[in-house]
């Protein structure tokens, strides 16, 4: 057991974070840059092609596809720092963590090829089309369908709460391909093609994050489909286990929690409450991070990682929201034309215990898988 | 960053494991508030297994690691304070130890070789004497309180806030296993025990308040273990601040949980909810641990 990091991994973070100073804006934290937004985009498309050149974007992927092959720990460290400073990548962050990862493994030759070297480049966004407006956290239940008409399949349905989708070029796409409950496939769809609508859902999380998007007679070739029919939930569920603990919430609320305490004690106003809540918060972020860091060990090792994973998930919503929650207690000004650092965390804090599977999806998966305890009758 | 115990760490976890084996089960007759083996002290004394902090290979994390895992059991005896904070004393003091914070009834104070007396901001340590007397008590440790102060020497400055460091670490692995002894334990009564013509396990209300509670309890003992490991005033406040505020929770939630049947002696559910009672006020409590937080991690 060892809590340190190597050499080569603190050489590694400090590589990433005098990157960062060096091509980030000097201006950038102050800006306010809505995840999606049509701005941060194109920034992302510059940054990302900088990062790309300095081998730092996907530093963990196989060298056959641009990568250097490095572990799961510098995938982590370099998530951390992205993180942390605003996530610069924009709504790329998703190619790097799981959607190149997944064509690696289960896509066509020709969908590796059109696809993977543009995302290496820090050239492609992605969005995901998973949630629809009957289908949260029972994905199973989606209705969009897709079918198939000779060489063609014709997409009917909507999507909802589709982050990037005004701006992503492709979609990483989830349709019924026959009625059974797990019939359902992927698809990579081509975000020009004619017949899909997409309309930005105005939310208190920042411009450009979550969408609508309709599919009406969109018709693709059958060679844009992932894998065979009826595949999706095996390649989603091995893809998804990268992106349970792919955002490293932790670092981000706890350099939120410094900064607000910081400022407390300049103005004086660190009092008793606020030390106690501040404490805690503290707390539960560091209890978050060694959750998380317990699981990458895993991957590092190769080893399946099981419901510790909901548990290291759950313990950072625990975080997100003791941060969030000290910041609006203590500094209300932050989301009243205050510092936007605060601000940015805070939108994106919100949203820990929604996003990719709801802090309730976590605690039955941990009560069944960890504790084993007897399941809700259906 | 490695998470897997080495070689030596897992070979001394597999011996605790075979010794906590002897211990795992409650005794079907009655017995009192406290469950004291002796029979566990001396099995640990003989396989040395209260020294192996001062093993180099092993060190306090592995320590950490033993107490967790003996804190599960029903059966106690002194183990966190020899296992974490004796062997990382300056001086040789003989075990076992007692906490005697600002003249409160404490665990093991009677039976304990070594008193370590904390008054206000000071701490002072030295041998136990015969002026001490149990008390009854709910707590599910034998209890006493000294009869007249020790008068002990207070310890320099470095050396109070290192054995303050050690207590806290102490503290939460100890509270780590309670936490999983306990969780462990209703787990086992939530899949049993049915209402309405079904286990209350399956009842959504109370899987998710458990799983609350596993996924505090895992979390303390991260902490316990990177504390121990780290050997840092901040680490050790923050472990044991975690250790009191899940354990808060987590008491009331398992009490719930086990309806009348956890209010008797006859369940040993109070045995690991009454220790951790005992551990809630250590160490000033939740206030003393975050205003130690805020000195350390949020300094300037
Ligand atoms: C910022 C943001 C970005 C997102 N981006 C995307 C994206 O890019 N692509 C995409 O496909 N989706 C995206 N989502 C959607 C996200 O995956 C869903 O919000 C999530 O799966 C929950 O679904 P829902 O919102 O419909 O809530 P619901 O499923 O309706 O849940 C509402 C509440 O009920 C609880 N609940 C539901 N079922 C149970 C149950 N069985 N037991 C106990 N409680 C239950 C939930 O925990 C939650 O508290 C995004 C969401 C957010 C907030």
């Amino acid at each position: 057991m060892e809590f340190a990091w190597t050499a080569e991994q603190q050489q590694f973070r400090e590589t990433v974070r005098a990157f960062l100073a060096e091509h980030l804006p000097e201006d950038w934290e102050s800006q306010a840059h809505g995840p999606g937004s049509e701005h941060q985009t194109a920034f992302s498309k510059l940054f990302c092609a900088r990062l790309a050149e300095a081998g730092l974007l996907v530093p963990h992927w196989p060298e056959e596809w641009g990568g250097r092959n490095l572990d799961a720990w510098s995938a982590f460290i370099l998530a951390e720092e992205m993180w942390m400073a605003g996530e610069p990548r924009g709504g790329q962050y998703m190619n790097v963590n799981w959607i190149g990862p997944t064509l690696m493994r289960y896509g066509s030759p020709e969908q590796q090829a059109r696809y993977i070297p543009p995302m290496a480049a820090g050239q492609s966004l992605w969005c995901q089309g998973f949630s629809e407006p009957e289908a949260g956290s029972d994905l199973a239940s989606l209705r969009t369908r897709a079918e198939r008409d000779g060489d063609l399949y014709r997409v009917n349905g909507q999507k909802v709460w589709t982050s990037y989708a005004g701006e992503a070029d492709t979609c990483f796409l989830l349709a019924r391909t026959d009625a059974s409950k797990r019939g359902i496939s992927i698809f990579l769809l081509p975000m020009d093609t004619p017949g899909i609508t997409v309309r930005q859902i105005p939310s208190v999380i920042g411009e450009g994050d979550i969408h609508e998007v309709f599919f009406d007679d969109v018709e693709l070739p059958a060679s844009a489909r992932l894998g065979e029919e009826g595949q999706a939930w095996d390649i989603v569920r091995a893809a998804l286990a990268l992106e349970r603990v792919g955002i490293p919430r932790f670092a981000l609320a706890s350099k939120t929690l410094h900064r607000a305490v910081a400022r407390l004690k300049a103005e004086g106003r660190f009092g008793h409450g606020a030390v106690e809540q501040a404490a805690r918060a503290h707390a539960a972020c560091e209890a978050a991070r060694l959750y998380s860091y317990q699981i990458i060990d895993q991957r590092h090792q190769g080893l399946s990682t099981g419901a510790e994973a909901n548990a290291a998930r759950y313990a950072t919503v625990n975080a997100e929201r003791a941060v969030g929650e000290f910041v609006v207690e203590h500094i209300p000004e932050a989301l009243a034309g205050g510092e936007t650092m605060l601000l940015a965390h805070h939108q994106r804090a919100i949203v820990a215990g929604i996003a990719s599977g709801a802090a309730e999806i976590q605690l039955n998966l941990i009560a069944t898988n960890l504790l084993e305890l007897p399941r809700e009758p259906r | 960053m490695d998470f897997t115990l080495t070689d030596d760490q897992q070979a001394v976890a597999a011996a605790i494991e075979q010794i906590a084996e002897d211990f795992g089960s409650t005794p079907t007759e009655a017995h009192g508030f406290a469950l004291v083996s002796n029979a566990l002290d001396e099995a640990l004394t003989e396989a040395g297994f209260f020294d192996i902090a001062a093993v180099p290979e092993l060190g306090p994390v592995t320590a950490a690691v033993a107490v967790e895992q003996l804190a599960r059991l029903p059966w106690t005896t002194e183990i966190a304070l020899s296992m974490l904070v004796g062997p990382q004393l300056d001086g040789d003091w003989a075990r076992p130890f007692a906490v005697i914070e600002n003249g409160r009834p404490s665990r093991f104070a009677a039976s304990a070789k070594t008193w370590i007396v904390i008054d206000g901001d000071q701490v002072s340590i030295g041998p136990a004497s015969d002026a001490v007397e149990p008390v009854e008590s709910l707590f599910a440790y034998p209890m006493a309180r000294l009869t007249q102060a020790p008068g002990f020497a207070a310890l320099p400055d470095d050396q109070a806030r290192t054995i303050r460091r050690l207590l806290r670490v102490a503290l939460a692995a100890e509270v780590a296993g309670l936490m999983q002894g306990a969780i462990d334990s209703t787990v086992e009564h939530l899949s049993v025990r049915k209402q309405f013509g079904r286990p209350l396990g399956s009842f959504q209300a109370l899987r998710h308040r458990m799983a609350e509670c596993a996924v505090l309890a895992g979390g303390v003992r991260h902490l316990a273990l990177k504390a121990a490991w780290s050997g840092d005033d901040g680490d050790a406040a923050l472990a044991a601040l975690h250790a009191q505020d899940s354990a808060t929770r987590l008491i009331y939630d398992v009490h719930q949980m086990l309806g009348a049947m956890g209010m008797t002696l006859e369940h040993p559910l109070h045995l690991w909810t009454y220790r951790m009672k005992a551990l809630l006020s250590e160490q000033g409590g939740r206030g003393g641990q975050a205003v130690e937080v805020a000195r350390h991690c949020f300094a300037a």
